[in-house]
């Protein structure tokens, strides 16, 4: 198969790439690009690890080929916060001890700053649902929706 | 007062990890790596004819396809059997052995190639339940035929027991296999690395015994394979055993060039150990008062194609059986079977989620028959330091079982007083009910030393690093380490570097298995920190001309005689000398071998103990259960990290919430996680988590270990709360909405709260 030219912004930066047209846009991040930080766990649509936005709403990356991307904003979790400023969800994830072997935390920041694109004031049933796609092993949950919940703007949730 | 240990202190990577940036062997990148692939088997007994590479190796793009053949060492692995093999060479046991390895340029040729490899099989007759293992007249599936062991207790005197029992509750319950379902799959990359050794980067809970095993295997010797624990996205017991490693090692002792391999998760399900299935035959005996006189139990477990940690599981699932509970008459009888099932090994809790669903059965039953309260069955025949267990073990102290009890009642009681927090639903086909279990769990192998050991070193700028052989796998050893290090030099956490789980840089710490590593290696790492001071308060008594017994030490600082010099500049005084400041620290716990007729021994220096309190909802139409509110108390000495302890028990009650009610692993059948379903964030209730520390004596700081603990308990209660929500009981987990609607169905009133 022929390598494609596409076109994306991936985390602010315009890029344009030729690649072959059948990998999934897990393969593109991790495999061409060298963005890492999201992870594959199964592969097919069932574990929220390689959740990344386009255009804003999250996907499951393992699920998207890559072409479809082309003229499309993306963001990972390698956009999210910088070593000297992380996003408050992370830094909220930092603080409250939330990360434990931490594979499935780069999916969860994105579901949830997916959240909070739409809206910035949530409650704890809002914050379990955003990230019910994505699973995680290790810590329950409890501690990854308190850290969630804790960066909502404070005020009345009217949805 | 302490000032490191007992605080929830930053996890040591949390960071890196919040931003993508901690390196998963996957996320390990090497110019010209080449791709690995196994062919694995597609009979469950059967011997392998012939293994046909020839096509696979004309396809472009493919380097080598490897078979057994090419294995120089004694291709047998095992952490206690040594019935596994690299590649097999003459037969198949399960459907995923691993047959050939195909390495080629890209991950998609060496998956077409591994498709093109044709293997001829003569089937054996197989054995998929223990019936007709035990009934086995064939060819049997390991040579010294399909009974791997067995196991004995004897305390007092079984019939007498009886005989002073009022009443007398006789049932068998089961349980399934089940999957560890880790995120991260098994996954190893692998160089030459600049001395030539064969340096592996690898997803690990053990890397020395991978050393170990993988150099005997492939005939190489111990300094040219160095395992390297990679950032680890888990492993609950999965991640004990060889996958890649031995693959990968074969790879490059070949093809001298870097290689990866990563298992699929349909692989992982397919070719990891799962949870052992158990029969469990209980028959308990208890006076009047509550008092129970007699525990006998019949233990029958599946440990699939191989061995792995089988033996352990029995061990560790018989010295447990009776539960946390003083019994003056014990007997326990374990067997433990090869099927042609997939291999089942170790997993968090190491066969006592399973026995602890049969006792905490049992004790809600006899609460029943004798119309005594389940909070105060369980306290009237409770541990307490002075109690003697099973094994005949008497314990001296850090017993909290009672405590936990205690304050798992008073928290359900708040509850119940608290009406805001007890929302009403009117729906009169939904029933409700509630349940509480305890467990115990034994710190360490069973039986068995398991030493650990630690070094800390001060380089000549006065900086602190803690080597240590301890794989963190999420559970956090590398934080709470670093805080028993930093407390006992009395510096901060932050000021101390950490190399760990290397065999090229670290000693052996033992394996991060049985909960070990917080009370072993944090013993460990205690000695090795009072070393570095004991060497250091020698030199700071030469350079002060101060007699040894007069220097004391605080914060960085030795003092005498009015003077001072800190550890910083006694670091490079000693270097200039070029001596190494390094102190050393070691610690296997004490314990005794168990006797082979009787088991009666110390297996365990100490034990966490715990308490559940599980609330359902039973909806009477679907058999759907909900689980409602969860408290969780457990006793783990000192907890050193708070927020980590509460971590481990809110992500224990979220696995056994899925071991109770959904996970269920069929061998042969389970694919990927679209058909083994665990619970999500949907799925699990409010937990109220109550840290019990009751000091052990023998535990760094007190700390005592909760990685497992945190599981074992959930099922159980659960389990209760169904069984009182429907006035039934369920014998078999997991209690699936077919199972429950069939108690459902044969229940005539379902009572409840
Ligand atoms: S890796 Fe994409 S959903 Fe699991
Ligand atoms: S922290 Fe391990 S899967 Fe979520």
């Amino acid at each position: 198969m022929r390598d494609i030219k596409i076109s994306f912004v991936i985390n602010g930066e315009k890029m344009t790439v030729e690649i072959p047209p059948n990998i999934s846009l897990l393969d593109l991040l991790r495999d061409h690009l060298g963005l890492t930080g999201t992870k594959k766990g199964c592969g097919i649509g069932e574990c929220g690890a390689c959740t990344v936005l386009i255009n804003g709403k999250p996907v499951n990356a393992c699920l998207v080929l890559a072409p479809q991307i082309n003229g499309k904003d993306i963001q990972t979790i390698e956009g999210l916060g910088t070593e000297t400023s992380l996003h408050p969800l992370q830094k909220a994830f930092v603080d409250k001890g939330v990360v434990q072997c931490g594979f499935c935390i780069p999916g969860m920041l994105m579901s949830l700053k997916a959240l909070y694109n739409e809206c910035p004031v949530v409650n704890q049933q809002e914050v379990k649902k955003a990230i019910s796609g994505n699973l995680c092993r290790c810590t329950g949950y409890q501690q990854i929706v308190e850290a969630g919940e804790s960066v909502s703007k404070k005020g009345r949730n009217k949805r | 007062m302490m000032r490191t240990v007992g605080r929830s202190v930053e996890r040591r990577g949390a960071k890196d990890v919040v931003r993508g940036k901690a390196l998963y062997a996957d996320d390990i990148r090497v110019d010209g790596v080449i791709h690995l692939k196994v062919v694995r088997s597609i009979r469950s007994h059967a011997i392998v004819k012939e293994v046909d590479t020839s096509v696979a190796e004309l396809i472009p793009g493919v380097v080598k396809v490897f078979t057994s053949k090419d294995i120089k060492g004694s291709n047998r692995y095992g952490i206690i059997t040594k019935d596994q093999e690299i590649l097999v060479e003459r037969k198949v046991r399960y459907v995923g052995d691993p047959i050939a390895l195909v390495a080629a340029e890209t991950e998609a040729i060496a998956v077409e190639a591994a498709r093109s490899v044709k293997v001829a099989y003569e089937d054996l007759v197989p054995f998929f339940t223990i019936e007709e293992a035990k009934g086995c007249t064939t060819e049997p599936i390991h040579e010294d035929g399909n009974l791997l062991s067995s196991r004995d207790i004897i305390k007092g005197d079984i019939d007498q027991g009886f005989a002073e029992a009022d009443v007398v509750i006789e049932e068998t319950y089961t349980t399934s296999m089940a999957a560890h379902g880790y995120l991260e799959t098994e996954t190893g990359i692998g160089t030459l690395d600049e001395r030539g050794r064969i340096a592996i980067y690898v997803s690990t809970q053990n890397p020395h015994y991978d050393q170990d095993d993988v150099v005997a295997a492939l005939g190489l010797r111990p300094h040219e394979l160095r395992i390297v624990q990679a950032t680890t996205g888990a492993g609950f017991g999965g991640k004990l055993d060889i996958s890649v490693q031995g693959l990968i090692a074969l790879a490059i002792q070949h093809l001298k060039r870097p290689v990866k391999l990563r298992y699929s998760m349909e692989e992982t399900m397919q070719a990891a150990a799962k949870r052992h299935a158990m029969v469990m035959h209980y028959k308990t005996g208890a006076r009047n008062d509550g008092r129970v006189t007699a525990v006998d139990v019949r233990l029958t477990l599946d440990t699939g194609a191989y061995a792995s940690y089988g033996l352990a599981v029995l061990s560790r699932a018989a010295a447990h059986a009776v539960g946390p509970y003083e019994v003056p008459h014990v007997r326990v009888h374990g067997e433990l079977y090869y099927t042609n099932r997939i291999w089942a090994g170790a997993m968090r809790g190491f066969g006592v989620p399973q026995v602890s669903f049969a006792h905490e059965g049992q004790m809600d039953s006899l609460a029943k028959a004798l119309g005594i309260d389940p909070f105060e069955i369980r306290m009237i025949n409770a541990l307490k330091p002075g109690s003697t267990t099973a094994t005949g073990q008497v314990l001296h102290a850090s017993v909290g079982i009672g405590e936990t009890l205690k304050r798992v009642k008073d928290a359900k009681e708040r509850r119940e007083r608290n009406p805001e927090k007890r929302h009403v639903k009117v729906r009169p086909w939904v029933k409700s009910g509630w349940g509480i279990a305890s467990f115990w769990y034994g710190i360490g192998n069973t039986g068995l030393p398991n030493p650990s050991t630690a070094q800390i070193h001060v380089d000549e700028k006065g900086e602190i690093t803690l080597y240590t052989g301890a794989a963190d796998i999420g559970q956090g050893s590398d934080t709470v380490l670093l805080q028993i290090a930093a407390e006992a030099l009395q510096v901060s956490d932050k000021d101390l570097k950490l190399i760990r789980g290397d065999t090229g840089l670290t000693t052996d710490a033992g394996a991060t298995s049985a909960s070990r590593q917080t009370y072993i290696s944090g013993n460990a790492v205690k000695s090795a920190a009072e070393n570095l001071i004991q060497k250091l308060a020698q030199e700071a008594s030469s350079q002060l001309t101060v007699p040894l017994p007069e220097i004391g030490y605080e914060s960085g600082e030795f003092k005498g005689g009015g003077k001072t010099v800190t550890m910083r500049e006694l670091a490079k005084e000693l270097h200039q000398k070029g001596q190494i400041p390094i102190g050393e620290g070691r610690f296997d716990p004490p314990i005794t071998l168990l006797d082979k007729e009787t088991g009666q021994g110390i297996p365990y220096a100490t034990y966490t103990y715990g308490t559940y309190y599980a609330e359902v909802e039973v909806d009477t139409g679907t058999g759907e259960v909900s689980v409602e509110h969860v408290i969780a108390a457990a006793d783990v000495g000192k907890a050193v990290n708070p927020a980590n302890v509460a971590g481990q028990i809110i992500g224990g009650v979220a696995m056994g919430i899925g071991y109770a009610l959904m996970e269920e692993f069929e061998s042969g059948k389970t694919r990927s996680l679209t058909d083994y379903l665990y619970p999500t964030s949907m799925d699990v209730p409010p937990v109220e988590v109550i840290i019990v520390e009751d000091p052990e004596p023998s535990g760094p700081f007190g700390a005592k270990g909760v990685g497992e603990p945190a599981l074992i308990p959930t099922a159980p209660a659960i389990i209760n709360a169904i069984n009182k929500a429907l006035n039934t009981k369920i014998l078999d987990l997991p209690a699936k909405l077919e199972r429950v609607m069939k108690t459902v169905l044969k229940s005539p009133c379902s009572g409840g709260i």
